[in-house]
């Protein structure tokens, strides 16, 4: 049999009436707890993987991926609508995105989100099924030099995107980086920054800064201006559907955000935040509106959330052909696997057919599941912006802090939050973005051990860097993508470019 | 609000029927989904289904290679033969490099559940064919040998380092490479980014039976099962490790309530469903425990320290 | 995140000099930090102290940016003027929360989290808001706690809703 009627042959498993009702099950709940602001899909699986347990390997596989794929794209909801992300792949979607649902435009861009999510789901599966021994070569070629090249190329395309003012983006940046540098450093176990107090010793928990910056910074932050703004929240204003416009605008970002998610999240070290910075990246440099960005532009939520969804299925590359778990929801899927006496490996394909060839089928499924379950949904989640402040806000906070209670109860780690939150206000009172504080907590740790990965293999031999055409090239690239904007800037062009650095010189 | 209450009546109705007051509470000093936090769970099942405790919880304090869950344990439970903790020779490493104030010292070792060899292995087109031609090569030139592994001071690194001190290497001279994450590692072997990898055997033995990489040598004293390779000691390299897991109970138990506990998990540990557990989770069955364990443990915290100071991670 | 105001003038901006200085106080703590951590470079060349002293100069140089973008004036304070009282019932909902978790449990400490949020927003109402968070929060304490096994701090309240 070829790859083609394994496929056929599992889908005509996973098609049966009582396997679709488990992925309307698994996508349903999958959605509805990774919606909870505070609780990204890492947490979802493991929460809700007991759950599946009961049922036959089928049934129980593509429950799974239900819950996978709805809780992936649940934390979207949250991120566009109440600027509350619940993990760090969903962020850069909340800066365009909520943008958008401010000017009552929340429909489109959810709409949007779901279908570039479907259609980067599908790609990315079928991708997975088709490609996924050749997908693994390239990933495997990824040493320390080419991550670090990598990150630097993510830092370049990020940091350049982020903000109207490039002193405030910098600074949160290097505040984020500052952070980032906290705990026990990877390579050699040296504390740094703790001063001996052993909570910080793991430094710095990614969800627990962005759940705090985002949800607890914006809720201080509305809560603190509510007296004298006239700023009105529109649930919706005009058709909730997207537009013509908005879905020409749409499609070539999905197909992008694929591309980019897909390879990056098969990488060992990738990751979906990584494919999502860099889907955003792109999109704000091949955009023909580059004045929307900032303001709600579609094609930064179009991008990262086909990016993000396809870095999801991209996870399962190593996964299923080598057995390496890359993602901490990998890991949690490996344990998955491990109830049904399957071990990921080399030799999965060839030893398992029927059960890898069920759950990519079961992957297919819970991917149109999500679309059917959530298109109808839309028109009840702006709802949510209807439920008066009060309660939303009430509400919020709760969702926010019980991650953290559940995950990691401790009193510093709750004072922390309080702490982040207390200082994603102040940033925001004074304009500076908060993304790139997470963003350098993300990229700062990863850049500095790739780089001192790379360096110790090349026995302290800075050349190495550079010393294969794949490094060199990502290099080359982050170097144009830094200096051609000045090149432009210094020779006068660029309405756009110069109003972005007016701020300051 | 009456549907809430209707609700939560009907969700307390739900839950109230199996909860009675625990007879344990396990506390996985480690996040859910790792090791520890699945040797707890495991255990859960087994002590509810083989009816030895009507009622197990288990906690998850995560932090510091398991120090932060420990230090809270001696604190809160110290006196209390209800509660127990999950712990592993991770943490013998976790206590010195973080100079942590609490040591297995303030805890009652019930007994070793369960271990896994480390296993040192290169991808499978790499000219080396032995443990002997590695340490050599290591011999010739220690830097240009680069190992993959897990995070520093952990088991991983001290392998590396028992290694090189038993052939006479010295051990601060090693390119260890710490990676998060044996996936991590893992990639940078079969990419052929390192020289030779080393991790626990049952990470390796798939890529071994695929034939992408070569295993040269287990940490045991005693040879793994599904694959040949040879132990260090019998190559000649007078180096035992075995990554263990085990439970422990309370600081400052009565004899006879420690009594309780290890007649406990030893009936738990010969009941059928902890071997069926075993086997579906790919662990070996290394029980060990009383004074022999004891006595071991202390044996292994000697050792540990010793390396520790000689690859100069404590001072 | 766009300008919250207008701008007002070319005078110095008070709020960047305070911004530099905690910048200034930040790097010159990372660039201790580094110089403090023992120099194991080891093979690499470059060691744990190393970053922590880059960034930390990092911090210096955007410190010195904001003084002169300071100096240069331009976006003075024209912000609009901010309601400390919702910062406090926010910040003190949680502290509550954090102090109070392990004792009352989750849904007591929760509730009072939603409930000095809601007054943060001009909901003082405490009989209707207190009750309705801490609802809330025992429900999501149901499902989180007993259904999905994510162990939560139970007190009283937990207990005699769902038993021990």
């Amino acid at each position: 049999m070829n790859t083609f009627d394994f496929l056929l042959q599992g889908l005509a498993v996973a098609l049966d009436p009582a396997i679709l009702l488990y992925a309307l099950i698994g996508v349903t709940i999958g959605t509805a707890v990774g919606v909870l602001p505070g609780i990204g899909p890492a947490l979802t699986v493991a929460l809700l993987l007991p759950v599946t347990y009961g049922l036959d390997p089928a049934g129980s596989l593509v429950m799974f991926a239900g819950i996978y794929y709805g809780g992936m794209y649940g934390g979207s909801t949250t991120s566009i609508l109440l600027n509350t992300p619940g993990e760090s792949a969903s962020i850069v979607t909340a800066i365009e995105g909520n943008r958008m649902a401010r000017a009552g435009r929340g429909g489109a861009a959810l709409a949007t989100a779901a279908i570039g999510s479907f259609v980067a789901g599908l790609l990315a599966t079928l991708a997975l099924a088709f490609l996924a021994p050749h997908i693994v070569k390239l990933a495997l070629v990824f040493g320390p030099r080419e991550y670090f090249a990598l990150m630097v190329l993510a830092f370049v395309t990020v940091s350049a995107a982020f903000g109207d003012s490039a002193m405030k983006g910098l600074t949160s940046l290097f505040v984020g980086l500052a952070l980032a540098l906290i705990g026990i450093d990877g390579l050699t176990g040296q504390a740094r920054l703790s001063y001996g107090v052993p909570q910080l010793l793991d430094g710095i928990e990614v969800t627990t800064l962005a759940v705090a910056m985002f949800a607890i910074g914006e809720a201080l932050f509305v809560a603190a201006n509510r007296v004298g703004a006239d700023e009105k929240v529109h649930a919706i204003r005009g058709s909730v559907a997207m537009t013509a416009q908005d879905w020409a605008r749409s499609w070539k970002p999905w197909l992008r955000g694929t591309a980019i998610g897909f390879p990056i999240g098969a990488m060992p070290a990738g990751g979906a935040d990584i494919a999502s910075f860099l889907s955003y990246g792109t999109e704000r440099k091949l955009t023909r509106h580059p004045e929307e960005f900032g303001n709600g532009a579609i094609e930064g939520v179009a991008g990262p959330e086909a990016a993000n969804n396809a870095a999801a299925a991209g996870t399962l590359v190593p996964l299923l052909t080598l057995g390496l778990p890359t993602t901490a929801t990998a890991a949690i899927m490996l344990a998955g696997f491990q109830q049904f006496g399957l071990q990921p490996g080399p030799l999965l394909f060839a030893t398992a057919p029927k059960l890898v060839w069920g759950l990519i089928a079961s992957l297919l499924i819970a991917n149109i599941m999500l679309l059917v379950l959530n298109l109808p949904l839309i028109r009840l989640w702006v709802k949510l912006l209807t439920i008066p402040r009060p309660w939303l806000y009430g509400g919020i906070l709760l969702f926010a802090t019980l991650g953290t209670i559940g995950v990691n109860p401790s009193r510093a780690e709750l004072a922390m939050l309080m702490i982040f939150g207390v200082m994603g206000y102040l940033m925001r009172l004074h304009g500076y973005p908060i993304a790139p504080v997470v963003v350098g907590l993300i990229l700062g740790p990863m850049a500095e051990q790739q780089l001192r990965r790379a360096l110790a293999i090349a026995q302290g031999d800075w050349t190495t860097l550079v010393s294969t055409p794949l490094s060199a090239g990502l290099i080359g690239l982050a170097v144009l993508a830094l200096a051609v904007p000045m090149l432009l800037r210094m020779r006068g062009r660029g309405a756009v470019l110069a109003q972005v650095a007016k701020d300051d010189d | 609000m009456m549907r809430h209450a209707i609700f939560g009546a009907a969700l307390a109705a739900l839950a109230a029927a199996p909860a009675w007051a625990a007879d344990y509470t396990i506390v996985a000093p480690a996040a859910p989904g790792g090791g520890w936090d699945a040797t707890a769970r495991t255990m859960q099942e087994v002590l509810q289904a083989e009816g030895i405790s009507g009622s197990v919880q288990v906690q998850n304090v995560p932090g510091a290679g398991g120090t932060i869950g420990l230090a809270q344990f001696v604190a809160g439970a110290a006196g209390d033969p209800t509660q127990l903790i999950v712990g592993g020779y991770v943490m013998v490493g976790a206590i010195l490099t973080n100079a942590s104030p609490v040591t297995l010292a303030d805890v009652t070792p019930i007994a070793r559940l369960t271990g896994e060899a480390v296993g040192i292995a290169v991808k499978a087109d790499s000219p080396l064919q032995t443990i002997g031609d590695l340490v050599e090569a290591m011999r010739a030139d220690p830097g240009a040998v680069s190992w993959a592994g897990g995070s520093a001071g952990g088991v991983d690194h001290i392998t590396v380092g028992l290694l090189a001190k038993a052939a006479g290497i010295d051990p601060t001279k090693i390119n260890y490479i710490a990676f998060s994450g044996g996936g991590e590692a893992l990639a940078a072997i079969l990419g052929g980014q390192v020289t030779a990898g080393i991790s626990g055997v049952g990470e390796f033995l798939p890529q071994v039976q695929a034939g992408t990489m070569r295993m040269l040598a287990v940490s045991t004293d005693v040879r793994w099962p599904g694959t040949d390779a040879p132990t260090l000691m019998e190559s000649g390299y007078d180096v035992n490790v075995q990554n263990w897991r085990m439970v422990a109970a309370a600081p400052g138990l009565t004899p006879e309530q420690q009594a309780a506990v290890a007649a406990d998990i030893e009936r738990m540990a010969g009941s059928a469903g902890w071997k069926a557990a075993l086997a579906t989770r790919g662990w070996a069955d290394t029980y060990l425990a009383g004074e022999a364990f004891a006595a071991q443990l202390a044996r292994e915290i000697e050792a540990t320290t010793a390396i520790l100071k000689d690859v100069g991670l404590v001072q | 995140m766009s300008p919250l105001g207008p701008s007002s003038g070319r005078r110095p901006d008070g709020a960047a000099f305070v911004i530099a200085a905690i910048l200034a106080a930040a790097g010159t703590v990372l660039i201790a930090e580094g110089a403090r951590i023992p120099a194991r470079g080891g093979y690499a060349g470059v060691g744990p102290g190393d970053i922590p002293v880059l960034v930390g100069w990092g911090l210096v140089a955007l410190a010195l940016w904001h003084v002169v973008a300071g100096l240069r004036g331009g976006r003075g304070p024209g912000r609009v003027r901010q309601d400390a009282v919702a910062i406090l019932w926010i910040t003190g909902g949680l502290v509550l929360q954090n102090l109070l978790l392990w004792q009352a449990g989750f849904a007591i400490a929760s509730g009072i989290v939603f409930a000095f949020t809601a007054a943060a927003f001009g909901r003082r109402n405490f009989a209707v808001s207190l009750p309705a968070g801490i609802l809330l929060a025992l429900l999501v304490y149901g499902i989180f706690d007993r259904l999905l096994k994510l162990n939560l701090p139970a007190g009283p309240l937990e207990t005699l809703v769902f038993g021990g």
